[in-house]
């Protein structure tokens, strides 16, 4: 069931977001910075795992080619205060991941937003991590 | 866990957490900076300092009349990116002004932590390791006070981690045992919690940067609770094997979760699924190799500039968000 | 004819007696874990709870091994099983799910998740080898075993479970029963054993706990299991937890994964 959620919910992210920005500089060991990505493919799976989930989906390359990205998110306990639950995202769903490529040159990548388009149409907001201004 | 806050409530808190943001120092490791992590703070997240908390009445009381600390707990020294943030004083002298030499290290000490900061394979949470004292008390998603009369128990949402400060008067652990969290025992003096913490391993860092002790680290805080929402705080850290004199750190923790009656920690299983530790490249230590991104041509694009930190948040799906507990 | 106020008075007699005699409790009459005689009243905390506070250690470890009955083998004790309902002590897996607790066995080395140092599940984290201690307060009842620091909150003023996410340990909330702590556990993932011997359930495991202080050092734990997609039939154990009197005794550190990581590094010296 997709429920449309009120504006209040909007905020919620507000708070989550704002968390002291070096709680663990895992980034700089494994992303670019250097390399920001922007990927749209389709749901196929989470971790939700510490110290940071994944979100996996399948990207179409340009040549036909399917690859499986997996996109690095807060840990569970952040996702679930900003409302994600188990059954959030269901497998083939379409998402746009936006972030920073892996150092390693895996087909993985930290997340700063995670978009979906809900059953209205309607393009709803995941969870956001911005670089500190 | 519990969603749907009025909003007010929420922008208030958000309000606390930016400024805290805002007043921490940064590290710039290898000219990148690390995006804004979003972590499970709740409501009203851990941060250092920042705006005060809203005036409290006296500090609770336990039965036998010590002040009772139990709740959830947030801020402190700060100091979680670079200890030296946080020290106060250096040989009982107030802390130098350049924050480069506050750390009286010895040599030894001062070429490890360096290393540290640069070989982040080593970092003890990326291991699932538990932090030490006193950083324990400072990491990342706040804590949890247990308190009884003669027991105090400290738990991190960070790692579950724990520490066990028994206020009964017991003597320490043997010396030849080595623990991550050490051996913590208290006493009050009038309405100060004096905590002493011994038989430290010198496997855990003093916060994120990678500053270091050795097993010779003996830290004495002293939590003094000066109301209901507030508790001075402060920490000596003596080793004579590796700093040239003892240091000091202070700050204020601050009660948090106060707008969140139903604010529960949450489980957090570490070494059960840890994927970040096969990631890091050999150039921090570890065993990855770089190489160039896998991203498909045409996939390129900046992250949007601008903004406060962490708007943009959306409805999640999936029904209502849980209703407060029956 | 008889005399009716004889047979009247053997009627109340046997009725007196099926009244009178200890009652049978589920624990058995042949094993160990069985509160006979007058119920212990426990003293009380300061805000009226049953007091369960102090440090803990079932005596009996073989149920860490395997909880049902078995033979020693090299390094593991006998043991008479804990499982007191069914009565036979064997747990009573549906058909199609037994394979599946073979192969765990046979792979145990490899495949139980303690051997990578995970979290044990409950209740297998209350049989361990490792002692726990129990801190009260008015709206939860703390535990912190020493095994990884784990530790579990349960929460006497929430009356539903969390959804949508689920736990190794799952998710535990409590209600006083006279002086029992009665724990009602759900939210597992299907990643834990009940033992070192492969006895499993799946994610729609769901768990109840009985505390009860059956003397002052003595805790009479029993615990239901119930999970429709791997058993036949809920299921009980029960058995003693004991509290730790030696002097200064205090709960130390296991940090399992700590001494994994060094005993590897020492390998590959």
């Amino acid at each position: 069931m997709k429920a449309k959620l009120a504006a209040p919910v909007l905020l919620l992210s507000l708070v989550v977001a704002a968390v002291p920005a070096v709680a663990h500089h895992a980034f700089a060991a494994e992303f670019d910075s250097t390399k920001p990505v922007l990927l749209k493919g389709k749901f196929t799976k989470m971790d939700w795992i510490n110290p940071h989930s994944w979100v996996y989906f399948d990207v179409t390359y340009p040549d036909g080619k399917v690859v499986n990205w997996g996109a690095e998110t807060p840990p569970p306990n952040g996702l679930y205060r900003n409302g994600w639950r188990k059954d959030t995202l269901k497998p083939g769903e379409e998402i746009e991941v936006q972030g920073f490529a892996a150092k390693d040159g895996a087909p993985r990548m930290w997340a700063s937003r995670v978009t979906w388009v809900n059953a209205g149409g309607q393009q709803v907001f995941g969870l956001n991590q911005r670089r500190p201004e | 866990m519990r969603n749907g806050l009025p909003g007010s409530i929420v922008i208030m808190a958000a309000g606390v957490a930016i400024v805290s943001v805002a007043s921490l120092s940064i590290p710039v490791q290898g000219g990148q900076q690390p995006p804004a992590q979003q972590g499970g703070a709740g409501r009203g997240g851990p941060g250092r300092g920042g705006a005060p908390a809203p005036p409290a009445g006296p500090a609770k009381r336990l039965p036998g009349g010590k002040p009772d600390m139990t709740g959830y707990w947030a801020g402190g020294p700060g100091g979680l990116a670079n200890i030296r943030a946080a020290i106060t004083e250096v040989g009982g002298q107030p802390a130098p002004q350049d924050p480069a030499s506050r750390i009286p290290y010895q040599p030894w000490a001062a070429a490890k932590a360096q290393q540290n900061s640069v070989n982040l394979y080593e970092e003890p949470e990326l291991h699932c390791f538990l932090s030490g004292v006193p950083s324990q008390t400072y990491r990342q998603f706040g804590f949890q006070i247990v308190q009884t009369p003669d027991y105090m128990l400290a738990v991190n949402e960070f790692m579950g981690a724990v520490r066990h400060i028994p206020t009964d008067g017991r003597p320490h652990i043997p010396d030849s045992i080595k623990l991550f969290n050490g051996d913590s025992v208290g006493h009050w003096e009038g309405d100060t919690l004096v905590v002493e913490t011994t038989n430290n391993n010198d496997r855990t860092w003093l916060d994120n940067f990678g500053n270091v002790h050795s097993d010779a680290l003996v830290v004495i805080e002293r939590w003094t609770p000066v109301d209901a929402n507030n508790i001075q705080y402060e920490a000596t850290l003596t080793d004579p094997k590796a700093y040239t004199a003892p240091f000091k750190i202070a700050g204020t923790y601050r009660r948090a979760q106060i707008n969140d009656p139903a604010y529960e920690q949450m489980e957090f299983a570490c070494v059960e699924g840890n994927q970040d530790i096969q990631h890091y490249t050999d150039v921090v230590g570890g065993t990855a190799k770089p190489g160039p991104s896998a991203a498909p041509p045409g996939s390129e694009a900046p992250v949007p500039a601008g903004g406060r930190g962490g708007r943009g948040g959306g409805p999640p799906r999936g029904g209502a968000p849980p209703g407060p507990p029956q | 004819m008889r005399n009716p106020l004889i047979v009247l008075a053997l009627i109340v007699a046997a009725f007196g007696a099926v009244l009178f005699m200890p009652p049978l409790t589920s624990a058995g009459q042949a094993r160990g874990a069985n509160a006979q005689g007058p119920a212990y009243t426990p003293p009380k905390t300061a805000f009226g709870h049953p007091d369960l506070q102090g440090i803990w250690q079932v005596l009996d470890h073989s149920a860490a091994y395997n909880i049902e009955p078995h033979t020693a083998i090299f390094g593991v004790p006998a043991g008479q099983g804990v499982i007191v309902d069914p009565p036979h002590g064997m747990i009573p897996y549906l058909p199609g799910a037994v394979a599946k607790r073979q192969e765990n066995f046979r792979n145990r080395l490899s495949q139980d998740p303690l051997n990578k140092c995970y979290k044990p599940g409950v209740p297998r984290i209350t049989y361990m080898h490792f002692p726990f201690q129990i801190l009260q307060t008015p709206q939860f009842v703390t535990f912190v075993y020493e095994y990884i620091h784990n530790t579990r909150t349960v929460y006497l003023n929430r009356k539903t479970h969390l959804e949508g996410l689920d736990f190794w340990n799952g998710d535990s909330i409590g209600r006083w029963e006279g002086n029992t702590l009665v724990v009602d556990v759900a939210d597992f993932n299907d990643q834990t054993w009940f033992d070192a011997s492969g006895n499993y359930h799946s994610e729609a495991l769901h768990v109840e706990e009985r505390y009860t202080r059956s003397d002052p050092d003595t805790i009479m734990y029993e615990v239901s299991i119930t999970d429709p997609k791997v058993f036949s039939r809920p299921w009980k154990m029960s058995m003693l937890l004991y509290r730790h009197k030696e002097k200064n005794f205090r709960i130390l550190e296991y940090e399992c994964h700590a001494y994994a990581e060094d005993a590897a590094k020492e390998q590959s010296r």
